[in-house]
C-alpha cells in the first residue's frame, strides 16, 4: 500500500467540497497531479493543495492506495464519495457526505461524520468511531433507494433518518439513534446496541429486513404487531460476524438473548421486522 | 502378487471407483445429540444406489468453535448418479429428516469455488413456510454473499441456506479386510474407520462404515441383479471351485468408502489399510474391482499405502 497523506491547512467556514479525496480518483497520477486536483469552496474553484499540504507516495491501482487526511476536516465534504477500492482514513472528524455511494474499499473516521455519511452506500466498509449525523446512509431527497449494499459500523449514536429507504447492507451503531431510523427500509439489515429512537421502522416494507435493538426502544410505532420472544439462529450468525469481522465485541453478550419479535409496519402493509432484546 | 505392510499381504491389486455427484452439509443443533440425530436419520438407509436413492454419510463432527453459528454441527455428504438425483434426494431428506429435527440449522459445507454446481436446497424448501418465509442476505458489497431462508416451524424458526455446492466426486473406493478369526477381522476394520474419519470429505456410508456383505454383479437368479460375494465367503470356501479366500483367513469385511475427490479416497484407503494392519490375526487385505470395465477409478492398493 502507498501512502498519501493530506493534512488540512483550516477549518474554514465555507465548506470544501472534496470527492478527488478518494483512492479512486487519486491513484495513477503523479503528486504534482494530485495537488493540483479540483476542489469547490462555494463557487470558487481551487485545487487540493490550496486547503491540504499533501505528502506521500501515489499508487498505480487505487487498490493498492491509503489516504490519510491527518487533522480536522468537519469543512471537508463527499470525502471518500464514490470511492471503489483502497483505503481512506480521516483521523479526526470529516465532514458531510463522507462515503456517500462508495461501492468499495474502506473508509475509517476516527471522529465523528457529519449529515449524509454513506447515503446510497453500494459496496465497502464504512466506520466511523465517533457519532454520524442525520441521515447516514439514506437516500438522497428523491430517490427510492438509500443503501444497497456495504456496511457501515458508527462507534457513537447517529442523528434522525439514518437508513432511510434501505434496501441492502448492514448498518450497525454501537451507541443511540434519533427518530426514524429505518424509515421506508425495504431490505437490508440495522443492529442497534444503544437505545433506538422513535418512529423506528416507520413505513418499513420489510423485504427480509430488520432492524434489531439491544438496548431497548424509546417508544414502538403502533404499527408494528407483537409475535413472539425467542432465540433466532440467524442472529447468531450476524453477532458473530460482527464480532469476528467488524471487531464490534460486545455482540458476543448477546448471542442467546432472546428477542422479541415485531412484525410491521401495518400502515404500508409491510413485512419488516423489529427485534428487541430482553432487558 | 502381493507386498506386505506390517507384516500383512497386501494383493496388488486396485478397487474400481465410479463417479458419482457429491455433496456436503453442515447440520447444527442445540446440542451435540440433536445435531447427530439429524445427521443419523438424514443418512439413514443410504447405504448403495443399489437399492437406495443415495449413498451418504457423516463425515465428521464439528466443535462449536469451528461450526457457522458456534453451535455443535455435523458433517454429512449425499452421493447420488447426477446432480438432478442428488438433489432431489438431498431434498427429500432434508425435508423430512432435518427440518422436522428441533433446533437444527442447515448450512452449505462446500464452498462455491470448490464445487462445480451449487444445488438449490433452501431456495425450495423455503415454500414450506407458506410464504412466510423469510430470505436473509449477508455481506452484500463488503463480505462473501452468503443467502438462507429463514422458515417459521413450530418451534421456532428453521435456518437453512439457499444453495449447498455439489460436484463430481469418487464413489466405490473399498478395501477388504480378511483375518483369522471374526473378532480380529471386526477389531481391524474398526481400527481402520476411525483412521479413514480423520481424512476430510470423505464417508463411509455402510454401517460403521463396514459391509460383511460385499456382493458380486447378477446371481443364478434370473430376477436377482447381485447377490453375496462368493468368492470372498469363507463359509464355502471349500465348496467353491473359484473362492479367492487365502488360507487361515475365516471373516471377510469390506470398507467401502466414498469421497469428494480421487486423492482424498486414496488416502482414506491407505491410512485405512496402514490401520488395520497394525491389528494382529489380520492376514490379507485386498479390494473389489470388475476388471476396470465398470468403473472410471482404479484406485490401486500399493498407490493408495504408498501415499501414491
Amino acid at each position: 500500500m502507498k501512502k498519501l497523506i493530506l493534512v488540512p491547512k483550516e477549518v474554514t467556514a465555507i465548506p470544501v467540497e472534496a470527492e478527488v479525496i478518494s483512492p479512486t480518483v487519486i491513484a495513477g497520477r503523479t503528486l504534482d497531479e494530485v495537488q493540483r486536483l479540483n476542489v469547490y469552496q462555494g463557487k470558487v474553484k481551487l485545487t487540493l493543495a490550496d486547503h491540504f499540504d499533501v505528502t506521500g507516495e501515489v499508487a498505480e491501482t487505487p487498490a493498492e492506495q491509503i489516504i490519510v487526511v491527518d487533522g480536522d476536516a468537519p469543512h471537508v465534504k463527499y470525502m471518500g464519495a464514490a470511492m471503489d477500492a483502497g483505503r481512506l482514513v480521516v483521523k479526526r472528524d470529516a465532514g458531510m457526505h463522507t462515503g456517500s455511494q462508495m461501492t468499495g474499499g474502506e473508509l475509517t473516521v476516527k471522529g465523528s461524520a457529519a449529515d449524509w455519511a454513506g447515503a446510497e452506500m453500494k459496496g465497502g466498509v464504512l466506520r466511523i468511531e465517533g457519532d454520524a449525523g442525520h441521515l447516514l446512509g439514506a437516500a438522497y431527497r428523491g430517490s427510492s433507494e438509500g443503501m444497497t449494499g456495504g456496511c457501515i459500523v458508527v462507534g457513537g449514536g447517529v442523528g434522525s433518518e439514518a437508513a432511510s429507504f434501505m434496501r441492502r447492507g448492514m448498518i450497525v451503531v454501537k451507541g443511540d439513534t434519533a427518530p426514524f431510523t429505518g424509515v421506508h427500509m425495504n431490505g437490508g439489515e440495522i443492529l442497534v446496541f444503544g437505545r433506538a429512537g422513535k418512529r423506528l421502522g416507520a413505513q418499513a416494507k420489510g423485504n427480509g429486513g430488520f432492524m434489531a435493538c439491544f438496548g431497548g426502544v424509546e417508544e414502538l410505532l403502533p404499527t408494528y404487531m407483537y409475535d413472539t420472544t425467542y432465540s433466532p439462529i440467524f442472529m447468531r450468525l450476524y453477532l458473530r460476524q460482527l464480532a469476528e469481522t467488524l471487531n464490534v465485541e460486545e455482540a458476543l453478550r448477546y448471542l442467546d438473548k432472546p428477542l422479541k419479535r415485531y412484525r410491521g409496519d401495518l400502515a404500508v402493509g409491510g413485512n419488516a421486522e423489529i427485534l428487541i432484546a430482553e432487558p | 502378487m502381493s507386498f506386505k505392510l506390517n507384516g500383512v499381504e497386501i494383493e496388488d491389486t486396485f478397487a474400481e471407483g465410479f463417479g458419482m455427484w457429491g455433496t456436503r452439509l453442515i447440520i447444527t443443533a442445540a446440542s451435540r445429540k440433536w445435531a447427530n440425530t439429524a445427521a443419523a436419520e438424514m443418512t439413514g438407509f443410504a447405504t448403495s444406489v443399489i437399492a437406495c436413492d443415495c449413498e451418504a454419510g457423516v463425515e465428521a463432527e464439528i466443535p462449536p468453535e469451528e461450526s457457522p453459528d458456534g453451535r455443535p454441527g455435523t458433517a454429512v455428504m449425499v452421493f447420488g448418479f447426477s446432480a438432478k438425483k442428488l438433489a432431489t434426494s438431498l431434498l427429500n431428506r432434508l425435508g423430512q429428516c432435518v427440518l422436522t429435527c428441533p433446533t437444527t440449522a442447515v448450512f452449505n459445507g462446500l464452498p462455491e469455488e470448490m464445487a462445480d454446481a451449487m444445488i438449490d436446497v433452501g431456495k425450495s424448501v423455503r415454500f414450506f413456510g407458506d410464504g412466510y418465509q423469510v430470505k436473509m442476505r449477508m455481506g452484500d458489497g463488503w463480505e462473501a454473499r452468503q443467502r438462507f431462508w429463514r422458515i417459521p416451524v413450530m418451534e421456532g424458526e428453521f435456518l437453512v441456506e439457499e444453495k449447498v455446492g455439489a460436484k463430481k466426486a469418487v464413489a466405490g473406493g473399498n478395501f477388504l479386510v480378511m483375518g483369522e478369526t471374526e473378532a480380529a477381522t471386526l477389531e481391524a476394520s474398526e481400527r481402520a474407520i476411525e483412521a479413514i474419519h480423520t481424512v476430510p470429505y470423505v464417508i463411509t456410508p455402510f454401517p460403521g462404515g463396514l459391509c460383511r456383505s460385499g456382493s458380486k454383479v447378477g446371481s443364478t437368479y434370473a430376477f436377482l441383479r447381485a447377490s453375496t460375494n462368493t468368492p470372498f465367503c469363507p463359509a464355502i470356501k471349500h465348496s467353491l471351485k473359484d473362492s479367492q479366500v487365502p488360507e487361515g483367513v475365516n471373516s471377510v469385511l469390506e470398507v467401502i468408502l466414498n469421497g469428494l475427490d480421487e486423492p482424498s479416497v486414496k488416502k482414506a484407503m491407505g491410512v485405512g489399510i496402514e490401520a488395520a494392519t497394525k491389528v494382529e490375526g489380520v492376514k490379507w487385505i485386498t479390494a473389489v474391482n470388475f476388471g476396470g470395465k465398470l468403473g472410471k477409478y482404479q484406485l490401486h492398493l500399493k498407490d493408495c499405502v504408498g501415499g501414491g
